[in-house]
């Protein structure tokens, strides 16, 4: 096992997730306020 | 030797199962560094566009 053990692996991916899903909702609020601002489509 | 049969991963419940191969102790900041080295080529060629420029007046 060149990783986690399975235990540990699903205790990191919950933070994971946790990260990744606050990134792209702040990433989702950028693109929301550039496209009131000039919109490129 | 027989083809070793591999079931197929069920995504999204079996997508933790990559931190059983990716060690986060050696490849979380990697991960983290390739997505900062993204964000600022997007953010260069952003800037680099004269209507898009946010940072000048």
């Amino acid at each position: 096992m060149t990783g986690l053990p399975p235990d540990q692996a699903k205790e990191f991916h919950e933070q994971f997730k946790i990260t990744y899903t606050t990134f792209v909702g702040i990433a989702a609020l950028a693109h929301l306020l550039v496209l009131a601002w000039k919109p490129w489509f | 030797m027989a083809e070793q049969q591999v079931n197929r991963p069920r995504n999204p419940e079996d997508d933790w199962k990559i931190w059983t191969v990716c060690h986060p102790g050696i490849w979380l900041m990697p991960i983290l560094f390739v997505v900062l080295l993204i964000a600022l080529a997007v953010h260069n060629t952003v800037l680099n566009s004269p209507a898009y420029n946010f940072l000048a007046g």
